[in-house]
């Protein structure tokens, strides 16, 4: 899943300076489960926009709405705000809903309202954590299901750096050594084997080396037959 | 200055048939619906499946608990004539199915009632006439609860209903046969009055069968007739000397009372019977001054069919009982009683359980007496019948179908204890609701055609989940003691206190009233299923809230972050609404909004009638936890400051209160200031359960941290 997280508010108002009606537009699908761009986010996001604009006399008028998913064009019909009617559109989705609501609607400014962090799953009531970093090439068969290119602040694809330090990584103190995870792990597993082969280069034209990524579902292409008569 | 909720319509049901139980809800049904109590009106709880007029318990207890008392008679009456009088003498079947016995015990439903109903009587509940009363004329014959309340439905659908009673007052068995003691006749008079407002014509002192016959009544332009006439003579047997005049049917004995007229009996009266009604023979004998009062039945202690808590009443004010003996003959000497002689008894049912006593005839024994009250059971009276064309069944009772309420002739309807077998005051009630319909039908249409279905009744609660419900003792209602209570006529146990009474409201779990997930919003976020504290919500595609089981605390309500959860009991958006109209009412100046908890708060709290902080619109909620962070939020928009109000920890109705509503106002603090805005504007303070000065001295203290840094 997607997780995402609001962006620093004054960040927010930055960006609408000039926007005299502004809708704050959630998105029911990633960011609604970690809890950053639901239905509710937007209205508290609106409220606040509604706040700075009473105290500061900006006079902005502010609407909300929510839809399943930014990232499909079919789900634009359940607008219950047709978002052309509006300044600006603080999409609460991740950076693939507000781009791709860029794409279709390019008449419309539509704002992120969130940073989009990581692909990360709950790990405790109120608490995600990064878990995929997308690189296009998996190599968690054999790290033991820990990802070392997610994990690792190098990214580093054999066994530690020099800067693992009591377990824990050099680059953030608080962050535990993915490597050692990995070890510790396929140790459990009686998979050490798998620790010990020396893995080649990786392609990194499968993460974002080689321009945008593109998944192509032939099967399911357009179907320009004209029906017959 | 505050507000309760606004108006709920709970009456007005037009909705959409969305059948809960087998579809998924939609937030498109939602937007259908005016108010989301419509849902409960396709699912009952068990008070309202049991209750026979299917009084919507749960709503007007829910009003009790709020101080909207008139509101909350409104919805009884919508289905009950006689509020007062079931508030008094209802068998209440209502607590037999509440679902509370599964965690401690019933609701005190019967006893809210009567609190409720006499608080407001007959003048502070609406009566809604209809614009025309312009339909035909009925007659009504016998003005007991069964035909009331037919009359009472016949006027409300536009009729002009005639009631004929026989005696000078109207009100049928509960005026004529239930001891004062237990239902003084101002109580009864209410309903009687409220009813009679509703543009239904009583004429007393006016038995069908003189003056005027049945046949006399359609001639006279009654469009349809209805009997209501009950069981109107007392069942005696045919034994020597039954005729004395100190031998009393029980009916001629109560009504002699009940009409103030001193029955003349002796110093040691016997009743005959072990029911209900034999009790309050046998009680009102202890009143008029009796030395010795003993009730004879056939039935042992675990087989006489009296209530268990009226027996009990009856030991403590001297009632003595003799079981498993059966009268032979009233024995008499010089003109005197002196003794029933009985026989013993053997068994008083069959293999079968039916009523069939088995005598031992070599057991005779005399009971000395000098008064004897037979009240071994009621019979109809059908001397008004005669001439009329009325046909009679081959165990001479009246010819009736009980699916069109009809009798032989057509236009001649019947309900109550003539037709049925005897039950209770709302038994009647419900008898004559339908016999009401039946006439609409049959004068509107010329076909009757009932649809007796119920909607589905919901089911029991899991141990598991009964478990984590927090216990709340049922308040126990004063009863007088049994030496004050044979000292006269006036009631034996006392209405709750007003407190009392929101406490034991506020013990009603709203069955069937919380939790339901808009399936097309939920994003399967699995937020309810980590922060419901009875672990109800289960994600299987999306959210599943069992509504059977939902506790209706709301704190999924608040927390789903797609708005996908509603409340079954409440208007969308309640709080909002709520706050927006509380802070419309403040005077110019400095605004706070104070969101109390109010388990532990008074009706005046709940109506505003209570004192306020100057400039703060309170809002008083079943429990914090039903306020969410953007309501917090939202109320900021609206006013200088939120102060939530939470009962402390352990002491709000709900588990988990005090800590989520914590969590949610240091939430909203934190957005607040990565926002740049003064967090302090968010206040919470945990007095909710300290009464009103603890509200009031939590809210003036919380304001004047609002301006610290």
């Amino acid at each position: 899943m997607i997780v995402a997280e609001l962006k620093p508010f004054d960040e927010i108002m930055a960006m609408l300076a000039g926007s005299r009606k502004v809708l704050v537009l959630g998105c029911g699908s990633c960011v609604t489960v970690c809890l950053s761009g639901g239905q509710k986010q937007a209205e508290e996001l609106a409220s606040l926009i509604r706040l700075r604009s009473q105290q500061t006399g900006m006079d902005i008028t502010v609407d909300v709405d929510c839809i399943t998913r930014q990232c499909d064009k079919e789900f634009f019909d359940n607008f219950k705000f047709d978002p052309r009617g509006y300044d600006a559109v603080v999409s609460l989705a991740c950076g693939v809903g507000v781009g791709f609501m860029s794409r279709e609607m390019p008449d419309l400014r539509i704002l992120p309202g969130l940073n989009t962090t990581f692909y990360g799953a709950n790990t405790a009531p109120g608490e995600w954590k990064e878990f995929c970093h997308g690189c296009g090439d998996c190599v968690l068969a054999w790290t033991g299901g820990i990802c070392p290119i997610a994990r690792c602040s190098k990214s580093l694809i054999n066994g530690t750096c020099g800067g693992t330090n009591g377990g824990k990584c050099e680059v953030k103190p608080e962050m535990d050594c993915a490597w050692l995870l990995i070890y510790q792990r396929l140790r459990e597993l009686g998979k050490l084997d798998e620790y010990r082969k020396i893995r080649p280069a990786r392609d990194w034209r499968k993460d974002r080396g080689s321009g945008v990524r593109r998944l192509s579902r032939q099967e399911l292409s357009q179907i320009d037959e004209e029906p017959r008569q | 200055m505050n507000v309760g909720r606004g108006n709920l319509c709970y009456n007005s049901v037009a909705l959409r048939e969305i059948n809960m139980a087998h579809s998924d809800l939609t937030s498109r049904d939602v937007a259908s619906l005016a108010n989301p109590a419509g849902l409960m009106e396709n699912q009952y709880a068990p008070c309202r499946w049991a209750c026979p007029v299917h009084a919507d318990v749960r709503t007007y207890i829910q009003l009790v608990a709020e101080g909207r008392f008139a509101e909350s008679v409104d919805v009884i009456r919508n289905r009950l004539a006689f509020a007062c009088v079931c508030g008094r003498v209802c068998h209440h079947p209502c607590e037999k199915n509440c679902r509370r016995q599964d965690v401690d015990e019933a609701v005190a439903i019967r006893e809210l009632k009567r609190f409720v109903a006499e608080k407001v009587g007959s003048s502070g509940c609406t009566v809604s006439r209809p614009e025309t009363q312009n339909k035909a004329r009925v007659a009504i014959v016998g003005s007991g609860p069964a035909g009331m309340s037919a009359a009472l439905e016949l006027a409300r659908k536009g009729y002009r209903p005639t009631v004929f009673e026989k005696h000078h007052l109207a009100g049928g068995i509960p005026m004529t046969a239930i001891p004062k003691y237990r239902l003084p006749r101002d109580v009864l008079q209410m309903d009687v009055d409220w009813i009679v407002a509703h543009g239904v014509e009583v004429v007393t002192g006016a038995e069908i069968g003189k003056e005027r016959t049945l046949p006399s009544l359609l001639k006279d332009g009654f469009a349809a007739v209805i009997l209501a006439t009950g069981l109107a003579s007392s069942r005696m047997l045919p034994l020597p000397n039954i005729n004395h005049p100190r031998v009393y049917p029980v009916l001629d004995f109560l009504r002699e009372l009940a009409f103030d007229r001193q029955p003349a009996i002796g110093s040691d009266v016997l009743v005959v019977g072990g029911g209900n009604v034999a009790m309050d023979a046998a009680r009102s004998a202890v009143r008029l001054g009796a030395r010795r009062v003993r009730a004879v039945c056939l039935e042992n202690e675990q087989e006489m069919p009296a209530w268990e808590w009226e027996r009990t009443e009856a030991l403590e004010e001297g009632v003595t009982f003799i079981h498993r003996r059966g009268p032979v003959e009233v024995v008499t000497d010089g003109g005197s009683i002196r003794a029933l002689r009985t026989r013993g008894v053997k068994s008083v049912f069959d293999a079968d359980k039916r009523f069939n006593p088995q005598y031992d005839d070599s057991d005779i024994q005399d009971l000395e007496c000098d008064t004897v009250v037979f009240a071994i059971g009621q019979a109809p009276d059908f001397a008004f019948t005669h001439d009329s064309g009325l046909e009679m069944d081959s165990r001479g009772r009246l010819a009736f179908n009980p699916l069109t309420q009809q009798t032989s002739m057509p236009n001649i309807f019947a309900c109550g204890e003539i037709v049925t077998p005897p039950g209770s005051v709302v038994e009647a009630c419900a008898s004559g609701v339908r016999v009401a319909a039946a006439v609409d039908m049959h004068l509107q249409t010329g076909s009757i055609r009932f649809n007796d279905a119920l909607p589905e009744k919901i089911g029991t609660i899991p141990a598991v989940t009964a478990g984590k419900v927090l216990k709340f003792q049922r308040q126990a209602v004063d009863i007088a003691p049994a030496n004050e209570r044979v000292a006269g006529w006036s009631e034996v146990d006392h209405n709750l206190t007003e407190e009392a009474a929101l406490g034991e409201a506020r013990r009603c779990m709203g069955c069937g009233g919380g939790a339901e997930v808009m399936v097309d919003k939920c994003a399967a976020c699995m937020t309810c299923v980590r922060v419901c504290p009875f672990g109800i919500p289960k994600v299987t595609d999306v959210a599943r809230i069992d509504s059977a089981l939902c506790q209706s605390c709301g704190i999924c309500i608040a927390e789903c972050p797609a708005g996908a959860i509603i409340s079954r009991s409440l208007p969308v958006g309640d709080v909002q609404m709520r706050t927006r109209h509380a802070v419309e009412l403040l005077p110019a100046g400095r605004k706070i909004v104070a969101y109390i908890g109010g388990f532990k708060a008074s009706a005046a709290d709940w109506v505003g009638q209570s004192e306020s902080v100057e400039g703060v619109a309170k809002v008083y909620l079943a429990s914090t936890t039903r306020l969410a962070v953007s309501d917090m939020l939202h109320a900021l928009t609206l006013a200088d400051g939120v102060v939530v109000v939470g009962c402390g920890q352990g002491l709000d109705r709900y588990p988990q209160s005090a800590g989520r509503t914590s969590l949610r106002v240091d939430h909203a603090r934190r957005l607040l200031q990565s926002a740049g805005f003064n967090a302090n504007a968010v206040q919470i303070s945990l007095a909710a359960h300290e009464g009103l000065a603890g509200v009031n001295e939590a809210i003036r203290q919380a304001i004047s941290q609002m301006s610290q840094p």
